[in-house]
């Protein structure tokens, strides 16, 4: 199948490594991965979505309508811009009248919206396009004796009916199976639903607080499970996870927070024999524990 | 709290939905809050409460709504299907129009790159990495041209015009 | 001695408690019951509740007939009902109904048992050799069953089944299986019926953990369980012998959390209704676990609003914050497993503003009822459409009674239901149908003539023993009874032993009846196997042969060895079970030798009805008893009928229209000739009991007494609007209670257009400990809520621009009055709750009220000048209620309502058998509440009315006035209220229809003046005297 992709912004330019994972990864499993001229931003939360409907959606008409162009589904890896991608679409969709305004501002740039590209999520993708057992088949190198603990992207579950693909957003589970079948061994622990906290302004404006309260995580998998890593299939649970870990132990005086972070589509790529210099090279807390022993 | 002052329309100006009017302060929306961690906590049945009762000066002058890390839950949980999430951002709006200090600064930055941040100029990286060069908006003016002259014609952009001037 | 008598029969198309009810009501007046359950079962949810509120015990046997209760054979209503005109079919689907009222066809589809269970002794050898292990749903899968078991544990007998979906087939069962009964090939079997009405009491869905997504934030750990299956957890017949433990590692529970509102009170889940039951249910478990399980058990529960609506709750709701159950105002999103098992939540405290988060060993949920599942196929079924909302069509003002003509509806399937509710529209549903079915004028004449019994006076007793030798299983039988028949012939008491085959098949009653018929004796015992069963028949053989009922015994020969009268033979032990059986048997004859005959007391029943107080409850009784023939005095204390609601209420918010259908009814009742009408009449004494009432009545208008004759009463005296010198009611032109707006603004003499504030206060007065001086309603009025929304929403339409503020404690907007309350949010009602120790102050400004508040969300105080100040002062009682309870002994509670039997099994009678309540003389309700307890008082007036006499039971108390003292402690005993003082003759007097003979008199009575007939202490000493004599029956002693 062919998807557009949308990258974001924090993939391409601070985790390029992920990219990289990505566009190395799905097309060994099908999924071939066009790019398209002139995306902006999806829009970020925090942006035009705190604005006013206007430049929210008429940015993410803008963005949307060049996939449309093509004749394609979109697929994002960032969590934010998927969910923001998701809702805005939602609201073209649901709203005759946004569509109308979205498309009165398209018009002057000579662009057009139906609202038929679909937003999908590189793990949904992942999960139902491909399936479980085809990663596992077509993977060259397994994960095998190595526990990992899955941090699921909150955009991906909530609201389920708009950005929603799991059966049960409450008990979710497609990041695990597709964990599962790199051979990896997923431990569950009491605070695996618990958000990140990285995105937003909560981890800016009280720091203190968001720092201790994605700690309570990083202990809960410390002291409840035999994680080798951690797998993430957001760039924001991605970068926090891993930069937080670093800040935390300067913080205590201690070196407790190790815990490698990766993308899924990493680890995926890893299985599959990429060089781990191009897929997995940018990180706080060293990988070297995971990616020598494949 | 002196009530004189509240405007009982402030919800139609924020948040016009029936939606809003459903809450009956379950506290649903409070438990699994990661900004309700936060110091100040973010309280979103609290925010909802405001916009209900009309507290203006109250409410523009409350910056929680911007701890919010969009995670969604509350519209997952919420059992009146208020679309919490919906109305934080309706806040934000709101404020954003009401007072321009609460305009974020990233929409410049989109304004003037496409982005929040520099995209696709980290090209040695990315070739180390195998990475082709990314066709970004930043790299094609006429583009970014029609991107910008599209947003002029949104409130946000064009009352705030002087913001987005060329230096 | 020919007697009219009404008949016909009726499906009951469930065997829950409303079903079991309705069949109950039905079978007693003597209509045929067909009563079938979908399940192998009967006795729907409260079959797994041991516990119920307010008495924290199981009350279940209080629903069974209380004069005709030698009809029934009396025994754990938990165990299993019997009457001679109840066919209880479990396992079966109703497949089709055709045809019309008084003319149905029925298809029955009874599914198969795979297990004879006529013959099935119940001892569960099958069970012991099945190797399959399931999960019990009775327990909630706290627990594992065999493929064969038994669907309820403590049922009688034991209804085993296969579970055909889990069975291997491997044929363990049938090789080990005493009595043969199994067979695997059995087929599910179709029969057609003819029935002249239906009844549907298919109760509710609960809503399932399992099943729904929103439970999934909760379904972490199997300590996370829901309210029912807590309910078996502390059942001493439950998971862990009633102990709290947890399902997931048997450990002691200490602390426990109580989750409301599970799969309610949901607009996102579609489910914007309350489902009624689930606070009072958190409750008494809550207490329950605290009274199980010791004190330093910590509950608490997390609630929105805590519904406790109804009669007593209130007070219950007291009782559980003085003994420490906490309440924590807070929603909460889900749990949280932690490594060490215990499950932790996150909640906002609102007190301290501050989240907490707190471990917990047990997380219980309250799961409530969800309506809507089963009515579209019940519809279908019926040929007809569901309403609007997804539910059976009923009539306007009768819940009971759908708009198809012959079919009746009652307990949950209703709506959202509580036990009481259950119970009372059970019974109307059967006075419903009795109603239809006399309007169908289907009626026999009972024509059998019974044989005055043999005389008994100054005759030797001699003891006819007649057993059952149960077709072959004497053969195999451990006791050896041609020993045992020898022993017993030695007897000089015993004129003779007839060993007889399968009594319980005709042929065997004919040849016992044939027997007896020429027999010399005057007293006799039957024995049998699982004898409750066809108790009814071998009573009426008896009867045709001339034996006296009082003298007559029959014994459950399974039951008298310990080990099991047919148990298999062994080599071992032959002697001993002989002999143990001989023991039983002995002691029995040695008590039924002393036995006196007695006698029933027939009573002539005056077929007149006395109805006191004509709102609609009243008239809608009267009306009810007059259609069926029963003549009716109907009093009223004032020149006007209709009471508060058919004089005052134009227009409800669920569209009814009291006053106009109170106009229809008051034609109704002046046209009836059955129905004569008194007013300006209060009641002033009364005397008699069931049957023989004379009531005085004063006539106010014209200075006279009147004397009626009347053979049961109802009270129907309805309540008033509560009075209030709170928040400066009477002070001000702008303070007005809901009824004084309601007026106003249906006269129009109250404009509200320029109004920019307006605020309700609810519970004025209301739901607060009476103290002292202070006179407040420690109760609930049940109304007011609903009727603050309805008038908010009023104003909302008159003054769309006006701020109205409803400041509540708990919003009691319960069942599908919940989308009222959510209405009332979208059309921009504020709602604000406060508490007792935060309440609304007001201060008049210019005569106008300033309301000073305290936010609750944003904790700060709010000071809002209001146009209008509201007030919801809830419903009194009359004030003639104590009057009206003194004249008929009855009791009045510290409120001024009347007390019923039972609050859950008994809601509409009083304990004096003739006596019964109806509307707000019980408690404040709805109207349609009321119209349903006027119908199920009518049906239980009826009950006994429509007879022109009725026996007591043959065994009661009595008493020996020359050794009596007069003490009254019988009385103070008396759980039924069945004897009383009588100040004129100075003597104990004992209402033989209320005597239930429960003995409690007996142990009361310091001097023996107390005494159940039959149950002598001379007989109790012969028994006892028999088991002790070590009879050897020849056999050598081992």
């Amino acid at each position: 199948m062919e998807l557009c992709l949308f990258l974001g912004c924090n993939t391409p330019a601070i985790r390029p490594d992920v990219e990289r994972a990505i566009r190395a990864s799905m097309p060994e499993l099908g999924v071939d991965l066009v790019d398209v001229e002139g995306y902006v931003c999806c829009p970020a939360f925090g942006a035009f979505p705190s604005t006013d409907d206007d430049s929210y959606l008429a940015s993410s008409g803008w963005n949307l309508s060049i996939a449309e162009a093509k004749g394609l589904d979109i697929m994002v890896q960032c969590g934010s811009c998927y969910s923001s991608l998701r809702m805005g679409r939602d609201h073209l969709s649901h709203d005759e009248a946004k569509l109308a305004r979205v498309n009165e501002l398209l018009e002057l740039t000579g662009r057009k919206l139906e609202c038929k590209t679909k937003v999908r999520h590189v793990s949904e993708i992942l999960y139902n396009e491909v399936g479980a057992e085809k990663i596992s088949q077509t993977i060259k190198k397994k994960l095998t004796g190595l526990h990992g603990v899955v941090q699921y992207p909150c955009h991906t579950l909530f609201p389920s009916e708009i950005v929603g693909f799991e059966e049960s957003p409450r008990q979710p589970k497609a990041l695990r199976i597709l964990t599962e079948a790199l051979g990896a061994t997923v431990d569950t622990y009491s605070r695996e639903l618990q958000c990140c906290g990285g995105a937003g302004g909560f981890s800016k404006s009280t720091p203190k607080e968001a720092t201790a309260f994605v700690k309570s995580k990083l202990d809960a998998i410390i002291e409840e499970t035999q994680a080798d890593f951690i797998v993430v299939s957001c760039i924001t649970c991605l970068m926090y996870l891993d930069n937080i870990q670093k800040k935390l132990n300067e913080a205590e005086g201690t070196d407790k927070y190790h815990i490698p972070v990766f993308d899924y589509n990493q680890l995926l790529a890893l299985c599959m024999g990429f060089d781990p210099k191009q897929v997995a090279s940018i990180c706080t807390v060293p990988r070297n524990s995971v990616i020598d022993r494949l | 709290m002196d009530f004189s002052e509240s405007d009982k329309n402030l919800w139609k100006a924020i948040y016009n939905t029936k939606d809003l009017l459903h809450c009956f302060n379950c506290s649903t929306c409070l438990s699994g809050c990661p900004a309700s961690h936060g110091n100040p906590p973010l309280l979103v049945r609290n925010l909802a409460r405001m916009v209900v009762y009309g507290l203006e000066d109250d409410l523009l002058d409350d910056d929680t709504a911007w701890a919010c890390v969009s995670c969604s839950r509350c519209e997952e949980m919420c059992p009146m299907d208020v679309k919490p999430f919906e109305m934080i951002l309706s806040i934000r709006k709101w404020q954003s129009a009401n007072d321009e200090t609460r305009v974020p600064p990233s929409i410049v930055e989109i304004y003037k790159r496409g982005y929040t941040q520099s995209v696709g100029t980290n090209t040695e990286l990315r070739e180390s990495l195998g990475l082709p060069e990314l066709p970004t908006i930043t790299k094609m003016p006429e583009m970014l041209k029609l991107y910008q002259e599209m947003l002029m014609k949104t409130p946000v952009v064009s009352e705030n015009d002087y913001m987005f001037s060329e230096e | 001695m020919a007697e009219k008598k009404p008949t016909g029969t009726i499906l009951v198309a469930g065997a829950g408690v409303s079903g079991i009810k309705a069949a109950i009501e039905l079978a007693e007046i003597g209509y045929k019951v067909l009563l079938t359950d979908a399940s192998p079962q009967i006795g729907g949810i409260l079959a797994k509740l041991d516990n119920q509120f307010p008495t924290d015990h199981c009350g279940m046997c209080r629903m069974l007939p209380m004069v005709g209760r030698e009809y029934a054979s009396q025994y754990c209503m938990r165990k299993g009902l019997y009457h001679e005109n109840i066919e209880i079919l479990p396992f079966t689907q109703v497949k089709s109904v055709e045809g019309d009222a008084g003319n149905f066809t029925i298809e029955l589809l009874q599914k198969a048992r795979y297990i004879d269970t006529d013959k099935c002794n119940g001892l569960g050898e099958c069970i012991s050799v099945c190797p399959v292990e399931v999960a019990d749903e009775f327990n909630h899968s706290l627990t594992q069953r065999k493929a064969v078991y038994k669907p309820v544990p403590h049922s009688t007998p034991q209804m085993l089944l296969v579970d055909m979906d889990a069975c291997t087939r491997c044929g363990a069962c049938v090789d080990v299986c005493p009595t043969n009964v199994i067979n695997l090939d059995a087929q599910d079997e179709s029969s057609t019926r003819k029935v002249h009405a239906v009844i549907l009491a298919s109760g509710v869905k609960l809503y399932n953990l399992r099943e729904f997504e929103d439970a999934k934030s909760w379904a972490v750990s199997k300590d996370v369980v829901s309210s029912l299956a807590f309910e078996r957890i502390i059942s001493g017949t439950g998971t862990f012998d009633g102990s709290i433990k947890r399902p997931s590692d048997g450990k002691t529970a200490k602390r426990l959390a109580w989750i409301q509102c599970m799969g309610s009170r949901n607009k996102r889940q579609n489910r914007d209704y309350c489902s009624s039951i689930c606070c009072m249910f958190a409750l008494k478990e809550a207490v329950l676990a605290k009274e199980k399980g010791g004190d330093d058990v910590e509950t608490t529960i997390f609630y929105m609003d805590m519904r406790t609506f109804g009669k007593d709750f209130y007070r219950y709701y007291e009782r559980a914050v003085e003994i420490g159950v906490k309440f924590v105002r807070c929603r909460v999103q889900g749990v949280m497993l932690k490594p060490d098992t215990t499950l932790s939540m996150r909640y906002f405290d609102s007190q301290t503003e501050a989240f907490i988060e707190a471990d917990y060993d047990m997380v219980v949920l309250a799961t409530g009822q969800i309506p809507y599942e089963t009515h579209k196929g019940l519809a279908d079924l019926l040929h007809i459409k569901v309403n609007g909302q997804g539910l059976l069509p009923t009539q306007t003002y009768d819940k009971v009674k759908l708009t198809k003509p012959g079919v009746f509806v009652c307990g949950s399937l209703m709506g959202l239901t509580d036990l009481s509710e259950a119970m009372s529209s059970g019974i109307a549903a059967a006075g419903q149908a009795s109603r239809l079915l006399s309007d169908l004028d289907v009626t026999i004449i009972e024509e059998e003539e019974i044989p005055e019994p043999r005389s008994q006076d100054r005759q030797t007793p001699l003891v006819s023993v007649v057993l059952c030798k149960c077709s072959d299983k004497v053969e195999k039988s451990s006791v050896d009874f041609a020993a045992l028949e020898g022993g017993l012939k030695k007897l000089n008491s015993v004129g003779e032993v007839n060993i007889i085959d399968m009594v319980c098949s005709d042929e065997g009653k004919e040849t016992v009846l044939e027997l007896l018929k020429k027999s010399d004796c005057n007293r006799l015992i039957i024995g049998a196997c699982h004898p409750f069963i066809y108790r009814n028949a071998l009573k009426n053989l008896a009867k045709k042969a001339g034996f006296a009922a009082s003298l007559f015994e029959i014994i459950d020969l399974s039951s008298i060895v310990h080990k099991g009268f047919f148990e298999p033979k062994k080599d071992e032990g032959v002697k001993d079970q002989t002999r143990e059986a001989y023991n039983e048997l002995f002691a029995i004859i040695e008590n039924l030798k002393l036995k006196p005959a007695l006698h029933v007391q027939t009573l002539p029943i005056n077929q007149t009805a006395l109805v006191v107080g004509a709102g609609i409850a009243g008239m809608h009784a009267s009306f009810s008893l007059a259609q069926r023939g029963v003549d009716v005095h109907l009093i009223e204390r004032s020149d006007k009928l209709g009471g508060y609601a058919g004089r005052h209420v134009n227009h409800t918010i669920d569209d009814l229209e009291p006053v106009s259908m109170a106009k229809d009814l008051m034609i109704k009742i002046l046209e009836h000739k059955n129905i004569t009408l008194h007013k300006n009449c209060e009641v002033t004494a009364t005397q008699g009991s069931l049957g023989a009432f004379e009531t005085k009545i004063k006539d106010n208008e014209n200075q006279e007494n009147i004397y009626l004759q009347h053979g049961a009463a109802i009270i129907a005296t309805g309540g008033v609007e509560g009075k209030t010198a709170e928040y400066e009611y009477g002070n001000s032109d702008f303070v007005l209670t809901q009824a004084q707006l309601k007026t106003g603004l249906d006269t129009g003499q109250i404009d509200v257009s320029e109004a920019e504030n307006i605020v309700m206060i609810q519970c004025v007065g209301s739901r607060e400990k009476q103290d002292g001086e202070k006179q407040s309603r420690e109760y609930c009025s049940r109304i007011c809520c609903i009727g603050a929304i309805a008038n908010a929403l009023t104003l909302r339409q008159k003054n769309p621009e006006a701020r109205i503020f409803i400041l509540y404690r708990d919003m009691m907007t319960y069942g599908f009055a919940e989308q009222y309350y959510t209405q009332a949010r979208e059309e921009g009602i504020i709602f604000v709750s406060y508490t007792l120790d935060t309440k609304p102050r007001v201060e008049l400004s210019e005569g106008k009220p300033v309301l000073t508040f305290l936010e609750p969300v944003l904790n700060s105080e709010i000071e809002i000048p209001a146009d209008f100040l509201i007030l919801s002062t809830g419903v009194d009682a009359e004030t003639s209620n104590r009057d009206i309870g003194n004249a008929f002994s009855l009791p009045v509670n510290e409120d001024g309502f009347f007390v019923e039997a039972d609050s859950k099994w008994r809601p509409v009678e009083f304990m004096k058998v003739g006596l019964y309540v109806a509307g707000t003389a019980h408690s404040p309700m709805t109207l349609k509440d009321a119209i349903l307890q006027a119908e199920a008082a009518a049906q239980k007036t009826y009950a006994y009315l429509s007879g022109r006499k009725i026996h007591t039971a043959h065994a009661i108390s009595r008493v020996h006035d020359a050794i009596c003292v007069r003490c009254q402690r019988c009385v103070d005993i008396c759980p039924y209220g069945a004897r009383s003082h009588d100040e004129v003759l100075d003597r104990i007097i004992v209402d033989g229809p209320t005597c239930q003979a429960c003995g409690m008199c007996g142990v009361a009575c310091q001097n023996n003046a107390a005494e159940i007939m039959g149950f002598s202490d001379k007989q109790i000493m012969a028994v006892i005297d028999a088991k002790m004599s070590k009879n050897t029956m020849g056999f050598a002693a081992q």
